[in-house]
């Protein structure tokens, strides 16, 4: 018995390694896949937030950035994007994996949540090219105001391991009913667009209706976005309560997705 | 009990074949190790009679509580072994769960019944294109179809040179894998089953889209492997390619082993087999 239980763990182990050597490719082929064929080819990952954020800072910065004197509008715009670009990568393409890798699936012998895991992996380099665009635009907004602070290292802990479970629970549960139901597709990218202008990211909350906010404490993205840029932006230490809202919505999230993928994993082969 | 199965088996062997160049040395050939060991399977597919996969239908159809099953055994109480350096043809008409008892010595799918242990590096080329990503070139396709087999990048790199020129796809290395033609494809899967030198090797089928030197260039490398120890199990409808390449074969029928043996006796009974069929008809 003890022998088997040690072949069965020297199995896991070998398990293991394969999942990190294919997680390994797949981020990588994904990165380079985003910008395959474009002449700046992964320029364009800091390129592409850099000049998102220009069109906001300019079409919103004349109705929404007056509203907030005390704050630089670019940056603003800029951290909550970058924010929310993790979130909307990982779930969009998460939600399609396990269909699009029917091939691999159906002929290969991986264990399954390494396409989810890769489509986090690949959000969180993004993320990190985001975060350099974030840096580029405060050292040029000095003049006006902008100041670097130390909380700002907080960014890689803890923020973005609370981000990360979020996203990864969100894209769980949308690949697990993916591979039943492929109306999930169109649903979800309404439903994205709607989560995308319920979060306060190029408008202050601050002009919202007393009830509005109070509603806006249940959308898990607001308390994310604000955290960032309390911690980026105006160099606070969130409070205990904060932290406790990220990690409980990070963790209930992914606890959510593992037993959903983990119920549904076998029937994938049969649906898909 | 076990031992009695397989020593019926290899008198069966040396018996029918007379020289069975292998097989035949000793006695100690039948302490092989074990590599597949396939106990009392059996495969139930559950599909629903008519596919659903919108929302609107499943509701509707589950209040109305018309979601209707169908069960279908595609393998039923399969027994078999397979030592380190044998080589078994899998022989059947098409839906005879061939392919299906592949994917399971394969560990894609899990048995509903049953149990199959499996030990050492194990390379499945159950279709074409399996484990690679049609929009990724075909380099990239040759580290990630490694890493699938368990190999890091490192390792993938000193293999490299030698999967291109034995695949002699060089010029197409940086061409996406969309864009190759099923030979080619058959070659790049090929080339790297072959080159990590597995101890299992499955093949399905996918040698027949190859031209005939390619084959022939395939033939003679898995008898390398084989020589060097390599356990070979392969599905084809070709004769000829299972009595140059295998040593035992079994034929499935209806989801049942009908007859398993030396590849000599097995093929021509169930050559016999078809030649009734396309009569009857």
């Amino acid at each position: 018995m003890a022998f088997l239980n040690n072949n069965k763990s020297k199995a896991n182990i070998v398990m293991l390694k394969k999942s990190v050597f294919v997680l390994n490719s797949l981020v990588s082929k994904n990165i380079r896949a985003q910008y395959r064929n474009s002449t700046l080819g992964v320029v364009w990952t800091v390129l592409n937030p850099l000049l998102n954020m220009l069109v906001m800072a300019l079409v919103f910065g004349q109705f929404f950035g007056r509203t907030m004197p005390n704050v630089d509008y670019p940056v603003y715009v800029l951290a909550g994007n970058t924010v929310f670009g993790l979130l909307r990568m990982t779930t969009t393409s998460g939600l399609t994996c396990m269909v699009e890798n029917y091939d691999m699936l159906t002929k290969t012998r991986i264990p399954y949540y390494v396409f989810p895991v890769s489509h986090l992996l690949s959000a969180v380099v993004n993320f990190g090219f985001s975060f350099i665009a974030l840096l580029i635009v405060m050292l040029i907004r000095i003049p006006n105001g902008v100041k670097f602070y130390w909380t700002m290292l907080m960014t890689i802990v803890p923020f973005l391991p609370a981000l990360m479970l979020f996203s990864l629970g969100i894209a769980l549960i949308l690949a697990t009913m993916y591979v039943r139901f492929r109306d999930i597709k169109h649903f979800y990218g309404v439903i994205l667009t709607l989560w995308t202008y319920l979060t306060p990211l190029f408008y202050n909350d601050a002009i919202l209706s007393p009830k509005v906010r109070y509603l806006m404490n249940f959308n898990p993205m607001y308390h994310f976005v604000k955290y960032f840029r309390d911690i980026v932006q105006s160099g606070i230490v969130p409070s205990l309560e904060s932290h406790l809202i990220i990690y409980g919505c990070g963790i209930a999230a992914l606890t959510i997705g593992l037993l959903a993928f983990g119920s549904q994993k076998k029937k994938f082969i049969m649906y898909i | 009990m076990e031992d009695i199965i397989t020593e019926i088996q290899y008198d069966d062997l040396i018996e029918s074949t007379g020289n069975t160049p292998i097989l035949s040395d000793s006695y100690s050939e039948v302490e092989r190790e074990i590599l597949i060991d396939v106990k009392d399977v059996s495969m139930l597919f559950r599909l629903p009679a008519e596919k659903i996969d919108n929302l609107k239908e499943y509701f509707i159809k589950f209040l109305k509580r018309k979601i209707k099953y169908k069960d279908f055994w595609v393998l039923k109480n399969i027994n078999l072994q397979v030592r380190r350096g044998e080589s078994l043809a899998l022989i059947g008409r098409n839906g005879a769960g061939k392919s299906t008892l592949l994917r399971l010595i394969a560990g894609i799918m899990e048995p509903a019944k049953g149990e199959i242990t499996t030990k050492g590096v194990m390379a499945p080329l159950l279709k074409l294109g399996a484990g690679f990503d049609s929009n990724a070139t075909g380099k990239e396709n040759i580290f990630l179809n490694g890493a699938i087999l368990g190999f890091s990048k490192k390792e993938m790199a000193k293999k490299y040179n030698s999967i291109v020129e034995f695949s002699e796809l060089g010029d197409f290395m940086n061409v996406p894998i969309k864009n190759y033609s099923s030979g080619m494809m058959a070659r790049l899967g090929f080339s790297i089953a072959v080159d990590v030198k597995p101890d299992i090797l499955i093949v399905d089928e996918i040698l027949a889209v190859g031209d005939a030197p390619f084959q022939k260039k395939c033939r003679t490398r898995i008898k390398q492997l084989q020589d060097s120890g390599t356990t070979f199990i392969v599905v084809s409808h070709s004769m000829e390619t299972l009595k140059s390449l295998c040593q035992k074969a079994i034929w499935l029928k209806d989801g049942k082993i009908e007859l398993s043996g030396s590849v000599a006796e097995v093929s021509s009974s169930y050559l016999k087999y078809c030649n009734e069929v396309s009569l009857d008809k």
